[in-house]
């Protein structure tokens, strides 16, 4: 798990932190900007308190917010009352920095009530917390008498939980072992070597430094010398990340160092490592983490191991045309000034030849105002591309070499660009390969100017450009890509090759129909050159060729599916609206009544005639029974048509027919009746 | 005994909330990540996150105890995907369990980097999109690389190519570019639902920067795409990013300038474009929901169970969108209704109050059948509304047709002239002597 874990800090500080250049550089204003704005507002607990006040006070912030009031009293209550160890343990640590007034009494009374409870502890936590505060008391309290009457006894309790590789257990029934453990044992003992009021048995001492050894052969390493403790996964406790446990363990041996009059033997590449370890963090977001790599820095810093020397460079890529100079910065990992030294270019080569040296043996020229190391010209023999640089610093002091970690040769890659002269670019159309060069056209490549060719696929067509450094030498970038693009937005890449200064391509049309998928028409020429030390890289557009191919026989591919264009697979579309059927034609109203008039002239006719004929009603029945028979039927026929005209104008179907047919039978009834009456008296008419 | 199982049982709902729109609180995102590194270089997006109310739940990637559902519920709301190196998750989880995960509709955001572990490469395939095959390939652009004193291989690009789209990246204009660094992809051509939304330029190109150039390279240019977003037919949204560090603070405060431009910007995209894509992924911006479909005869307010061929109507239905916090009306000239048999028949633009309501009125289509009213709102980058409504539609009964036709009345005079002919010959006929 651990190395799984390994792999991916590898990964996470190598390409999302420190990216390609593997130097970190030392705190700098962009953590002190960051430092005000995680550490803002009113801490929740005394320990964010503490770890607040803490970076403050390592940076150096001046304006820092002034909580000092509110928190002071929240240290006196908490030193007052009963409160957990923890608090009590991080009270006093802002005491010490806030310098409250508290009454010597408090401390009194508090120390030995932690005096008394040091021998209960049982877990490694709460023995830390409680020789912590002692020790925190004995600080700030000097005439309070603390000093622990059985300190070999504590010591040995405490010495009991260690583990054979160097880690510590958190407590005697809990058999996992951890490494952030160690980093609170040590701490603790260093605390209890102070506290003690005779000299700790020195042989425990020793014991306790080999410990230490111990603990860092299990350091975890990096490819470039970075070093880190890692935590193994424990069941139970808290996971702690690699930060969190390789601070404790800074913080557990700068503490144990201080102590101790013996040197402890931690080599300087382990020191530097750790402190490339902390750098390569960058500006952590979070609070806890901010205040972990802060102190730990500080720790390294504070003397009790080699103080590490961090050589950085404010840039990697440096500019012939604008003839910068390469600069060199060494500090301490605070960004404090580091003692006289001398900062040499041990070599120089190119990264393709690795064995040739472009320099060799320089050193760098010390800029006192400024604060850097300068190699102010570079060499003819420097030209563009990318170089590793290898760079050494040799303190003038000689006898300072185990005072500070300055490491051994570093490896600084340099990107040395400038402007590359693109010149003689000539595209031509070839009927073969010879060729006549009636259709070649020159450009210049560095304006803005176009042609335009045509041919067929019995052609070829070539295109030709040279490329020359700064210093006159051949020059290949990583990208020289030309593009054909079709109508069709289809497009065909090419590798523009090269021999020596020149660079050539031909295209032979005959040879490519298939991959031109048999399109003819416009295709437009595109060409890439980009190098990452080429400042003038570009992408330009060379013209167009009106390409003539023959005809896609059956079998030929066809031309894969193009992206659509998001934009137009969205947004509303055309309004549609429903052709209604048109209504039918009519003759205009006046026509129509015309002709109704015209239809109604035989009616008149009809009645005109009848009067001419002389009509009369002498046949009407005179007496009264056949009489209202046939005004009956009479009105009954005149029902039935005038039930027609209602039909007409209001009444539906099945209305009328019912009516009709009661109607209907109405005047078959009275209908019979008169009409047998007629029939009878013409028949007696006729027999008379 | 009994107690407990109380309390169990009573937790339980509490303990299985998914994600509604109409459910603020509790939205809880399950983070996984490569180490805990992660979340205080990446703290800043985190606590634009967190600051939106959402609830984050930081695991290791392969922690064995993670876990997306339980009892068939699903314990988050969202997933972050921060761990591209990781081979296996820890738990139950897998590729497949993850896209089970978007397929019942909740979101994922995907960070992949240089190195990305072929499980995280497998999950953005299946969503669409492509990474480079090449597992050293990186994308490089040579002229628009973003000016650094300290990276020199132009793997740093700065990128200003957005999606032009003001629901996925806010109405305000991400005036910086965007830095990036790591890998690019392609997305499925056939793939309608995945989008670009930041491209490459047309110089970049996808290959090993420690190599040159020997065959042209699968990626290239603006076809490149190194954020893009899915969303799905469930409306699920997916951000897949081709770097991780483009969402760590170091990119988040970092300065910028574009290679030759002049102007240096203090500060990157990235913090506007992560977080205003974030909202857009956590459905905190274009989610619509449409209600209250209505449709009227003109001058009346009861919706009829048929429509009469020639019938005027009135059609309205109200849409509002998801601000985060409550539902607001939803403004757009281009909500469209389709009155559709078959293929339709009427498509109309609605117009809308500014209040969120979308009315229109037009006539019924002289042909009988059975319709519906269909409003299929498909823009870029909002949730797709797709609603519909079937109505009948009858022809004129018997008696609903014109009665007194002018053109006809020679016809009703023959007819009725004949009438009164007949009834006076009758008369004559029967009595005259």
């Amino acid at each position: 798990m651990a190395t799984i874990l390994a792999k991916f800090l590898l990964l996470l500080f190598t390409i999302s932190i420190c990216n390609a250049v593997t130097i970190p550089t030392p705190i700098s204003d962009s953590h002190r900007s960051a430092a005000l704005q995680l550490f803002h507002g009113s801490s929740s607990s005394l320990e964010e308190t503490y770890e607040a006040l803490r970076v403050f006070e390592i940076l150096a912030l001046e304006n820092k917010p002034d909580v000092s009031a509110a928190t002071c009293q929240n240290v006196v209550e908490n030193l007052g009352s009963s409160s957990s160890l923890k608090d009590l343990f991080y009270a006093l640590k802002v005491n010490g920095i806030l310098k409250c007034k508290v009454d010597r009494a408090v401390f009194q009374g508090t120390a030995s009530r932690l005096k008394a409870t040091v021998n209960d502890a049982s877990t490694l936590v709460d023995i830390y917390y409680t020789i912590g505060s002692l020790v925190l008391i004995k600080d700030q309290a000097p005439n309070v008498d603390m000093l622990l009457a059985d300190a070999d006894g504590t010591f040995h309790s405490i010495k009991a939980l260690s583990q054979s590789d160097g880690r510590w257990r958190y407590s005697s029934d809990n058999p996992e072992s951890s490494t952030y453990a160690a980093g609170l044992a040590l701490e603790a003992l260093a605390g209890v070597i102070s506290l003690a009021s005779s000299e700790i048995d020195q042989s425990r001492v020793n014991t306790v430094k080999s410990d230490i050894l111990k603990l860092f052969d299990s350091i975890q390493k990096y490819d470039d010398g970075t070093f880190y403790f890692d935590e193994k996964f424990g069941g139970g406790r808290e996971h702690q990340g690699s930060l969190s446990t390789t601070s404790s363990v800074v913080r557990g041996v700068t503490s144990f160092a201080a102590v101790t009059s013996g040197k402890i033997d931690l080599p300087g590449d382990k020191v530097l490592g750790l402190a490339k370890f902390f750098l390569g963090i960058g500006v952590p977001g979070s609070a806890k983490d901010f205040f972990n790599q802060v102190e730990s820095l500080a720790l390294l810093e504070s003397k009790r191991v080699p103080i590490p020397l961090v050589l950085s460079l404010p840039a990697t890529v440096y500019s012939l045309s604008k003839k910068d100079q390469l600069k060199v910065t060494v500090n301490t990992v605070l960004g404090s000034a580091a003692p006289p030294l001398t900062v040499k270019l041990v070599r120089a080569f190119h990264t393709d030849a690795k064995g040739s040296a472009v320099i060799e043996g320089k050193e760098l020229q010390y800029d006192q105002s400024r604060g850097l190391h300068v190699l102010s010209v570079f060499p003819d023999n420097v030209d563009v591309g990318t170089y590793v640089f290898v760079f050494e610093i040799v303190l003038h002091d000689s006898g300072s070499e185990n005072d500070y970690a300055i490491g051994g040769q570093i490896h600084v890659p340099i990107y040395v660009t400038g402007i590359v002269k693109v010149s003689n670019a000539e595209i031509a159309v070839l009927d073969s390969d010879l060729g006549s060069d009636e259709t070649q056209k020159t450009l210049d490549l560095a304006g803005t100017d176009v042609v335009s060719l045509s041919a067929n696929h019995l052609q070829k067509s070539r295109f030709s450009f040279q490329l020359t450094t700064p210093h006159g030498r051949a020059f290949k970038p990583r990208q020289v890509l030309l593009k054909l693009r079709h109508e069709t937005k289809y497009e065909h890449i090419f590798v523009v090759r090269n021999t020596g200064k020149k660079f050539e391509i031909i295209l032979d049309f005959l040879g490519l129909v298939d991959k031109f998928y048999y399109l003819s028409g416009r295709y437009d020429f595109e060409l890439t050159v980009g190098d990452a030390v080429m400042e003038n890289s570009f992408l330009r557009p060379l013209g167009h060729l009106e390409l003539d191919l023959p005809e896609a026989p059956e079998k030929a591919a066809r031309l894969p599916p193009l992206p659509v264009d998001p934009y137009s697979r969205y947004g509303p579309k055309a309004e549609i609206g429903h052709l209604f059927r048109a209504p039918e034609k009519r003759p205009p109203q006046n026509v129509s009544l015309a002709f109704l008039i015209l239809t109604l002239l035989p009616f008149i006719g009809f009645l005109v005639g009848l009067l001419r004929l002389g009509v009369n009603f002498k046949n009407f029945p005179s007496s009264a029974v056949p009489a209202t028979y046939a005004i009956l039927f009479q009105l009954g026929v005149a029902a039935v048509l005038l039930l027609y005209v209602l039909f007409w104008l209001k009444l539906d179907l099945f209305t009328t027919l019912k009516a009709l047919g009661f109607l209907g039978a109405f005047l078959l009834f009275v209908g019979h009746r008169i009409l047998s009456h007629l029939a009878s008296t013409s028949a007696k008419l006729k027999s008379a | 005994m009994a107690k407990l199982i109380f309390v169990f049982l009573t937790l339980i709902p509490i303990l299985c909330n998914s994600f509604t729109p109409e459910k603020t609180s509790d939205r809880r995102i399950l983070v996984l990540l490569d180490d805990f590194a992660v979340k205080s270089s990446h703290s800043l997006f985190f606590k634009s996150l967190q600051s939106r109310g959402f609830d984050l739940d930081f695991k290791l990637a392969d922690d064995p105890k993670i876990a997306l559902q339980r009892y068939g519920q699903y314990l988050y709301d969202a997933l972050v995907l921060f761990s591209p190196t990781i081979e296996r998750f820890g738990g139950s989880i897998d590729a497949a369990a993850i896209l089970d995960f978007v397929d019942s509709g909740h979101d994922l955001i995907v960070a992949a980097d240089n190195n990305a572990s072929d499980l995280i490469r497998e999950i953005a395939t299946e969503c669409g999109v492509d990474f480079d095959e090449d597992t050293s390939a990186v994308v490089v652009d040579h002229s628009g690389y973003a000016v650094s004193a300290t990276e020199g291989d132009h793997t740093l690009i700065a990128s200003d190519d957005f999606i032009k789209s003001d629901v996925i990246l806010g109405s305000k204009k991400i005036e910086a570019p965007v830095l990036f660094q790591g890998i690019g992809h392609s997305l499925n051509p056939s793939n309608s639902l995945v989008l670009k939304v930041l491209s490459a330029s047309p110089t970049a190109f996808s290959a090993n920067p420690k190599s040159k150039l020997t065959s042209p390279p699968s990626l290239l240019g603006s076809s490149i795409s190194l954020v893009s977003v899915i969303q799905a037919r469930n409306n699920a949204r997916i951000l897949i990013s081709g770097s991780l560090s483009v969402f760590s603070n170091r990119f988040f405060n970092s300065g910028v300038q574009k290679a030759g431009s002049p102007t240096k910007h203090d500060k990157s995209g990235n913090e506007q474009f992560f977080t205003e894509l974030s909202k857009w992924v956590l459905h905190e911006r274009g989610h619509l929901k449409a209600v209250n479909v209505q449709h009227h005869k003109v001058g009346e307010t009861n919706e009829p169970s048929i429509y009469r061929i020639n019938d005027d109507l009135e059609y309205s239905v109200e849409i509002y969108e998801w601000s985060g916090k409550s539902w607001e009306p939803y403004v757009a000239d281009d909500v469209q209704v389709q009155f559709y048999m078959m293929s339709p028949y009427v498509l109309k633009t609605l117009s809308n109050d500014k209040k969120g309501r979308f009315f229109t009125s037009f006539k019924v289509p002289d042909v009988y059948g059975v319709f519906q009213f269909k409003v299929e709102y498909d823009r870029l980058g909002y949730t797709s509304l797709s609603l519909s409504k079937q109505i009948p539609v009858r022809p004129f009964r018997h008696n609903e047709y014109e009665r007194f036709i002018p053109a006809a009345y020679p016809y009703y005079g023959a007819a009725f002239s004949m009438m009164a002919g007949f009834f006076v010959f009758s008369a004559v006929h029967l009595y005259n002597k």
